[in-house]
């Protein structure tokens, strides 16, 4: 009995000590949270600084605090040593300007949706700025939610005056709710995330088409001729995801049709380039092209183009496989089509095959029909817990427009993790590991990045990129729905059952797997639609459309 | 020498059983501070959540997030696959776990009964993400195992992942490959805990093996089988997301005869985040198995009071 | 002794003939068990050898019962992370503490729900499996740990959670239950407190019951990473072991899709053998606890204290 009650007690006596250490690994992030200047404005401060590069001599910095920025990704572990190193050269600058510090609060992405969300919802100050983006980490439903600060006019004038000067009136407007802004958008960083087929541009050759894929019946034909010249390999290894991006592409390669971000994954409503206001659901109006897409789709499946049990295949790694040359195509955007066409180390079939070389078959192409990305993507925003605002959005202003700043939070420091060469652009200097000096993989700043400061990757094809660029620049269309924050309280529970239909439907049509006539199959999808509601959440957006833009 | 109980007051009777009272205090404790305390917050399944009212400033919009579970037309055969599958793995994986228990129970080299108990245990161990992996392995068309052995014997190939029919029964055989040795254990423990003096009276009177087990181990073994299945009633509507989402994936053309209510939901709401739903269809969960079990529960205590959970 | 098939020796020293039907019994369940043994081991062995198997084997090939292109590379990449020794003791110590305090609460609590004489064991049964029908769900719970018990980054966050739960508590409840009552009363005639009856009484029977739950509250624990992911933050530096296993995963998955990726050839990092390792890795202490728990199975028949 006595040997129990002391097991017992020494038991409480450890596990208080585990306390202890847990407490003491955890910052004190509310002792520097300040009890003055919470909320409000502050009225004294009446100079709105429009042009003053770091005019902060009217705002009183004199307290130092810790601002705290949340974002998606893991924390360094390899790449700790350097990263601590960067961040104390960053805080040094941060001191010296703002009296501030930088503090980086990482969100795994092991169910990074969920945490992200819970971290938002403590409101207790423990971030302050936010990584945010309109079409994958629910900004607007966020900031309708009340998870962000309002960011008045007289606040972002005054503490982040370059930031406000850079982005243009009509840009700010696209970031507002209900007249308020909530966001900082990522406007001036060139971006494209549309998709597309990368595929072999010497193989296609090989396969007649001197110009390389231009049309989805030249991707047939190019899938042919892989699969008989190579039979070896599985021409694209799809994890059975693209599903969306394979019907969306497809309605944007056959007409006009312009897609309403961030309502649902499937961007199942928009209007057309000519009338971009009146709303419509391609998958309900455009059955005959559906149903070319899915006789295609099962002609692909039966050439083979992807592995038999693709919808379970969950372990490919199709991207990797391309680099090595062991799959001949890839579906994703533009964006990873400017790494694979360059000639890394990573992309060995340009050291094995000097032919080798990587073209970019975009949707739309046919059709003309390509639309810029929305400038909300990627986005700062000011948690509405935060108890240092002010001195947030001037860290912020800083990262963003302060060259010394950037340079150190998007790249490392020069000389380690980076330098420049004779012309200008980014390299790796003597001496640099991948394991520990790789910062630029950390701070994910997908929030603010800037062209004008953005130092160009060495080892990326620029020649091909900067081709393309042009030739969408030409052809582009801004995202024109910018200022459409739908509302979707009533509507909600449709969108999610018409979700579920859609992605069901859609991955059987896709990849070919669905029994029966294409007919069959697309007739049955439009009818679970119809079932599901789908009309009248395309009425309701038309209504809420006529109120914003009629 | 009796008091009725009914003739004590309360006082007198939390002061004759106060050692018995400290010793639930603990176990009280911590049920109010986990479970009870966040329990209010319920409140959250039936308010639009905003971040800056939390649970209880938010507005209240009455039965609208259950909505979308009424309105997608499945949640009908959701809760029925949900339940099916549930009933499938409680019956027959406590029949197989008391099966082993006993069998293990006759077998009398030591030797052999630690090291097939230390096996038996090791799928428990693998997580449900490897055995989406390996299960894929095995059954997949173009590489899998199964498949490799068929072609080398001449048949025709197998395609389980575009058969929706076989899966029922794959998932149960699955389920239990994975959790019989944690099963067994409990009714070994219950089955060492039996009698000696009896075992060794019925051997003594000539008794065989078959009969051991009938009259003795078996009616031993009665309490905790009725135990253990009155409280998976609770979760019937619930649990075993992660062995459906992992093996089945998000291969929709096995949806009618695998997708449970977890799966359905999670789905939905990966790229619609909202508290608010996943609150409500765990209240929806909640309030069928509570009825189920208090039902069974009443009659249980009519037939035999002491097998009764409370 | 001697080792004689027909005879089974009893610890009272009776000899009993063996009947054909215990034959038949013990026949069939050697051949079952065998056969469900196998059906558990092999998937094991393939998880075991694929970690040694390099990376792209198991990209071409899928996973491999005989490791073939043998290397340490997967087990180098966990181990190189960092900080998984660190994990490991974490982990244990969280184990031990947890398992020991939760069990002897779990034991109280079963001890004192059973016996009859307890006027209120029923209202507090309710009250304790109640909440294994119902939860709130996970943001209040969240915030309630997070904002009024400030849990956060705290590893009181993943002990204090799993110490106990309802089923456990019944489970213990049935076991004390089999244990005669008449051995409380000889214990209440000696004069003896219900708290003594319990440690010097009734602990000493239970053995196979606290090996059970021991046992169970153990495996919680090892295998336990959902808290860790709700509460440990990237500030805190040592997380649990399954929790830091996941990570490890995550992060090869998030250094091939960022932008860093360009400059490793990525064919070399590997994915799927370092899954495999982390399960060999994460489950080979915890298979050895069980045979140290068995002996409490095995032991034999030791309830034999009534006589008379």
């Amino acid at each position: 009995m006595k040997k129990k009650l002391l097991a017992v007690l020494l038991a409480t006596t450890m596990v208080a000590s585990l306390a202890a250490c847990g407490n003491s690994s955890a910052p004190a992030a509310d002792s520097s949270a300040p009890a003055a200047d919470n909320a409000a404005a502050p009225a004294d401060e009446a100079a709105p600084a429009d042009n003053a590069a770091a005019d902060t001599s009217a705002i009183d910095t004199s307290e130092h605090v810790k601002i705290t920025y949340m974002t998606t990704g893991e924390s360094p572990t390899g790449t700790k040593e350097k990263y601590e190193e960067m961040m104390a050269e960053l805080n040094k600058i941060l001191t010296e300007k703002v009296n501030a510090e930088l503090d980086i609060y990482f969100i795994s992405w092991t169910d990074y949706l969920s945490n992200y969300n819970l971290t938002l919802a403590q409101m207790d100050g423990t971030v302050d700025l936010v990584g945010t983006a309109s079409d994958w980490l629910d900004a607007w439903p966020n900031a309708k939610n009340g998870a962000f600060l309002e960011l008045s006019e007289e606040m972002l004038q005054t503490y982040a005056p370059q930031t406000w000067a850079s982005v243009p009136a009509e840009n700010w407007e696209l970031c507002k709710y209900n007249g308020e802004i909530y966001l900082m958008p990522e406007d001036n960083y060139a971006q494209w995330t549309n998709h597309g087929f990368a595929y072999r541009l010497d193989w296609a050759k090989e396969a007649g088409l001197e110009d390389g894929v231009h049309s989805w019946e030249d991707l047939t034909t190019y899938f042919r001729y892989v699969k008989e010249a190579y039979p070896d390999i599985t021409p694209w290894d799809s994890d059975g995801t693209q599903y969306a991006t394979m019907v969306g592409g497809w309605i944007s390669s056959h007409s006009d049709y312009v897609s309403i971000d961030g309502i649902n994954s499937g961007a199942m409503w928009g209007g057309t380039k000519d009338d971009l206001y009146t709303v419509y659901s391609p998958y309900v109006t455009d059955t005959d092209s559906l149903v070319e897409f899915a006789k295609l789709m099962k002609e692909w499946d039966e050439i083979g183009v992807w592995k038999t049990d693709v919808l379970n295949n969950t372990t490919s790694t199709n991207r990797d496989d391309y680099r090595i040359g062991k799959v001949a195509a890839e579906q994703h955007h533009t964006q990873t089509w400017t790494d694979l066409v360059s000639h890394t180390p990573a992309n060995t079939i340009y050291q094995d095959d000097e032919d080798a070389d990587t073209g970019f078959f975009y949707f739309g192409e046919e059709s003309q029909n390509v639309t810029a990305l929305s400038i909300t993507h990627g986005a700062m925003a000011i948690s509405a817990g935060s108890k240092n605002p002010e001195r947030a959005l001037m860290v912020y202003d800083l990262l963003r427009n302060d060259p010394e700043c950037y340079k150190l939070f998007c790249y490392g420091i020069q000389g380690v993790s980076w330098d420049v060469n004779e012309e200008g652009l980014r390299i790796t200097p003597e001496g640099y590991n991948q394991d520990t000096d790789n910062i630029g993989g950390t701070t994910n700043y997908w929030w603010g990045r800037n062209d004008d400061l953005e130092i160009k990757d060495a080892t990326r094809n620029w020649d091909a990129i900067d081709k393309l660029y042009a030739e969408y620049d030409s052809i582009k269309i801004e995202y024109p729905y910018g200022q459409f924050v739908a509302d979707v309280d009533n509507i909600q529970s449709y969108i999610s059952n018409i979700n579920e239909i859609h992605t069901n439907y859609m991955k059987q049509i896709a990849y070919g797997k669905y029994s029966g006539t294409a007919e069959e199959i697309v007739a049955e999808y439009q009818e679970a639609l119809k079932a599901a509601g789908i009309d009248t959440v395309t009425e309701e957006l038309q209504r809420q459309f006529d109120a914003l833009y009629k | 020498m009796k008091k009725r109980k009914s003739d004590l007051t309360f006082f007198q009777k939390v002061k004759r059983s106060r050692t018995l009272l400290l010793m639930c205090l603990p176990a009280v404790v911590f049920f109010f501070a986990f479970n009870y305390m966040p329990l209010p917050g319920i409140w959250v399944a039936f308010v639009k959540y905003n971040y800056r009212d939390g649970i209880f400033g938010s507005k209240f919009i009455g039965l609208q997030n259950f909505e979308f579970l009424a309105q997608s037309g499945k949640l009908l055969s959701l809760t029925k696959n949900t339940i099916l599958y549930n009933l499938a793995f409680i019956l027959l994986g406590n029949f197989l776990a008391v099966f082993v228990a006993i069998l293990l129970n006759e077998m009398r080299s030591k030797w052999f009964k630690k090291v097939s108990q230390t096996l038996m245990f090791l799928p428990y161990f693998i997580s449900q993400v490897l055995v989406g992996i390996l299960v894929f392995n095995l059954l997949n068309y173009d590489t899998g195992f199964v498949n490799g052995i068929l072609t080398s014997l001449g048949l025709e190939r197998w395609q389980p992942y575009s058969d929706p029919n076989v899966w029922p029964v794959l998932l149960v055989i699955i389920y239990l490959w994975q959790q019989t040795g944690y099963n067994s254990v409990v009714y070994f423990a219950a089955i060492m805990g039996i009698d000696g003096e009896m075992m060794e009276a019925a051997k003594v009177d000539g008794a065989n093996g078959f009969q051991r087990i009938r009259y003795i181990i078996l009616p031993s073994l009665k309490p905790t089988i009725v135990i253990l299945l009155l409280f998976a009633l609770g979760g019937i509507v619930k649990g075993n997301f992660g062995l459906f989402y992992n093996i089945v994936g998000t291969n929709p053309i096995l949806y009618n005869t695998t997708d449970i209510i977890e799966t359905y939901v999670y789905r939905a709401t990966m790229t619609d985040f909202n508290f608010s739903t996943a609150s409500a269809v765990g209240l929806y969960q909640s309030i069928i198995g509570f009825v189920i079990v208090m039902t069974v529960n009443w009659v249980v205590k009519k037939i035999e009071p002491d097998y009764s959970l409370f | 002794m001697a080792k004689n098939k027909d005879m089974d020796l009893m610890e009272s020293g009776a000899k009993v003939k063996l009947g054909t039907s215990d034959k038949i019994i013990r026949g069939f369940g050697y051949v079952f068990v065998t056969l469900y043994c196998v059906c558990c081991v092999i998937p094991f062995l393939i998880i075991v050898s694929s970690s040694f198997t390099s990376e792209s084997v198991i990209r071409a090939e899928g996973v491999q019962i005989i490791p073939k292109d043998i290397t340490l590379e997967a087990y180098n990449m966990v181990c190189k992370s960092g900080g998984i020794w660190w994990s490991y003791l974490l982990t244990i110590c969280l184990t031990l503490f947890g398992t020991l305090i939760g069990l002897s609460i779990i034991a109280m609590t079963g001890y004192a729900l059973q016996r009859k004489d307890f006027p209120f064991r029923n209202a507090i049964s309710f009250y304790i499996y109640f909440t294994s029908l119902f939860s709130a769900g996970l943001a209040p719970y969240y915030l309630l740990m997070v904002q009024t018990y400030h849990l956060k980054d705290n590893y009181l966050a993943v002990l204090l959670p799993l110490l106990m739960s309802s089923w456990l508590i019944i489970l213990m409840k049935n076991f004390v239950k089999a244990i005669p009552h008449e051995i409380t009363e000889s214990g209440k005639i000696d004069g003896a407190g219900d708290f003594k009856i319990f440690t010097a009484l009734i602990l000493p029977m239970l053995k196979p019951a606290l090996a059970t739950i021991g046992l169970f509250l153990a495996l919680g624990y090892w295998n336990e990473w959902y808290q860790s992911s709700l509460f440990l933050s990237s500030k805190v530096a040592v997380k649990p072991l399954q929790y830091t296993l996941y990570e490890i995963v995550n992060k090869t998955d998030a250094l091939k899709n960022s932008v860093a990726g360009q400059f490793i050839n990525l064919a070399d990092i590997p994915q799927e053998s370092v899954k495999m390792a982390n399960a060999v890795l994460a489950t080979g202490p915890i298979v050895l606890l069980y045979p140290f728990v068995q002996k409490y199975f095995i032991s034999g028949i030791t309830v034999g204290a009534v006589k008379g």
